[in-house]
């Protein structure tokens, strides 16, 4: 599902986020990304994303290497990952139904198709009473909860989250990753990006763990 | 695992394709549709900014607009000048009442000439004296000083060649002289061609004023929605898709400006009407101010629009560039 072979990034000619990561993911894994702030853990999900170029070697994702891949198809190749972001970035003027929509809209589903759908994710993520909700009159377990429900309401392959549970008290940190656990049963490729390590020795997924911009550590435990 | 094409290896996504082809022209029209109603929404949500805006392109409309009103009236003036576009040829004061008319008769076989009319020297005082009301000081006089003369009509409308019909008039044996005010036409001319040229280089300084002014309301609206840019981008909006919504703003400030300058027109239009139908009247002119009429409302309209759009497309092209997502 995603390689990276010998990638290095480097911003501003000098400093060096990435060097020389390589590792793989298999279709339907789950596994988490470590190392504390500045280690290179956004960089590396930047690259998933798209949103940068490696300075040296290939990313491939879902079969494309990213680095050939046209500026004007970048659009739909973001369509097949969902991301999950660590301050949620909602649309504060909408209301919730609208916000998960977003993806669908962009994509021009058919609003019937997309309503079933949209409410198909807030039900998963426990908030489909709330769907008439502004952003701000939910707490910030729920808005996260709606921040995934937008991740994952087109069922992409790939899902990717940054902190997702960064603002949140260890009890909510929990229920957030048995969701990302519940879609990688269904198939879906989970890479979650964190640093809280108690939270991850205790669910046992496969850890990459970077240190300096490289890749320290690959394996089960933290 | 290298393939270029992102049709290749899709994995779930593999039935979006066939749901773009099916519905891709409904969803592109239903977007277009919500864009376009939505970003008028925005625009109404705050009038008194909206309408600053739109009154700023209308004023910078109307300046070309009035004068190429006023040039259309001009051109109306001379479309009259053409049919009184005559020559008026004196003959010597010997010249007897028989010899005249055989002299008119002659000068209206000329080539160029469509028409003539005598006007003998008694039929010259008569006239005099009605248009002067000098009845009196006429009356003292013994002899009829005014001698008879042939108002010739030309066939043919371009100055130069009334010019030389008015030479060879002059040749005449018996003709004193051929009064020809072509001069002043000429200026006429050159003075509408000149307004024409003023009229354009302002409708394109202006236009670009309209491009200015909506680029940089576009510009405030593009860093208002920043956040809402970055986050449909993250999540796969192309850049048709975000540019949209703008793109309607802009061609809604044209519409909205193009409207309010076609309303500002006519209140001027009618503002002025009296002191220039007054103003007319005293010349003994009939003169009504020319309106835009429909097909050049609709121009303007349109065009203004046009220019809506493109200084949207201008802006929102170069700020997206500018806006990465973080």
């Amino acid at each position: 599902m995603i390689a990276f072979e010998h990638v290095g990034k480097r911003y501003g000619g000098r400093f060096e986020a990435l060097a020389d990561i390589n590792f793989r993911v298999e279709r339907g894994e789950m596994l988490f990304l470590t190392g504390h702030s500045g280690a290179g853990k956004s960089s590396l999900l930047r690259l998933v994303m798209r949103l940068e170029r490696p300075s040296r070697g290939r990313v491939l994702v879902a079969g494309h290497d990213l680095d050939r891949l046209h500026i004007s198809q970048v659009p739909y190749y973001r369509r097949q990952i969902g991301v999950v972001f660590q301050d949620h970035q909602l649309l504060l003027d909408r209301d919730i139904f609208a916000n998960v929509a977003l993806p669908l809209t962009i994509q021009g589903v058919d609003p019937a198709d997309a309503a079933r759908r949209v409410r198909a994710a807030l039900d998963k993520v426990g908030l489909l009473h709330r769907e008439r909700a502004l952003p701000i009159e939910l707490s910030t377990g729920e808005q996260q909860r709606v921040g995934i429900a937008r991740a994952v309401v087109n069922k992409p392959a790939l899902l990717l989250a940054d902190e997702p549970t960064g603002n949140l008290d260890p009890q909510l940190s929990a229920d957030i990753m048995r969701l990302f656990e519940d879609f990688n049963r269904i198939g879906t490729t989970v890479l979650v990006a964190s640093h809280d390590l108690a939270l991850i020795a205790r669910l046992r997924h496969r850890v990459l763990k970077l240190r300096d911009g490289r890749l320290v550590g690959d394996g089960e435990v933290a | 695992m290298s393939e270029r094409q992102p049709s290749g290896a899709r994995p779930r996504g593999a039935q979006k394709p066939q749901r773009r082809a099916s519905g891709g022209g409904r969803a592109w029209l239903r977007h277009h549709r919500a864009m376009m109603s939505d970003s008028a929404l925005r625009l109404v949500k705050r009038p008194i900014a909206t309408l600053l805006t739109m009154l700023a392109i209308a004023i910078a409309l109307i300046l070309p607009a009035g004068l190429w009103l006023a040039l259309d009236s001009a051109r109306l003036l001379d479309a009259e000048l053409d049919e009184s576009a005559t020559l008026t040829v004196y003959f010597a004061a010997d010249v007897g009442e028989s010899r005249a008319m055989d002299l008119a008769a002659e000068v209206g076989e000329q080539p160029g000439v469509a028409g003539t009319r005598l006007v003998t020297a008694a039929e010259g005082l008569a006239d005099f004296q009605q248009t002067l009301g000098v009845d009196d000081a006429l009356a003292q006089l013994e002899t009829n000083p005014l001698p008879a003369s042939v108002v010739v009509t030309p066939d043919v409308t371009a100055p130069a060649a009334v010019q030389a019909l008015s030479q060879r008039l002059q040749a005449f044996d018996g003709v004193d002289e051929v009064r020809l005010d072509l001069a002043w036409l000429d200026r006429l001319q050159q003075l509408a061609a000149l307004g024409q040229r003023v009229a354009l280089a302002l409708a394109l300084l202006f236009g670009l004023g309209v491009l200015l002014v909506v680029g940089n309301t576009i510009r405030l609206a593009v860093e208002s929605r920043r956040q809402e840019i970055e986050v449909v981008t993250l999540i796969g909006a192309t850049h048709a898709f975000v540019r949209r919504p703008f793109l309607y703003s802009g061609a809604w400030y044209g519409l909205g400006g193009g409207a309010l300058s076609l309303i500002i027109l006519a209140l001027g239009g009618n503002w002025l009407a009296s002191p220039v139908a007054a103003l007319a009247e005293s010349y003994g002119a009939h003169f009504a101010l020319p309106s835009l009429g429909i097909g050049n409302s609709a121009f303007l309209l349109l065009f203004s629009t046009i220019l809506g759009w493109l200084g949207a497309w201008l802006a929102v092209g170069r700020h997206l560039a500018d806006i990465k997502p973080r």
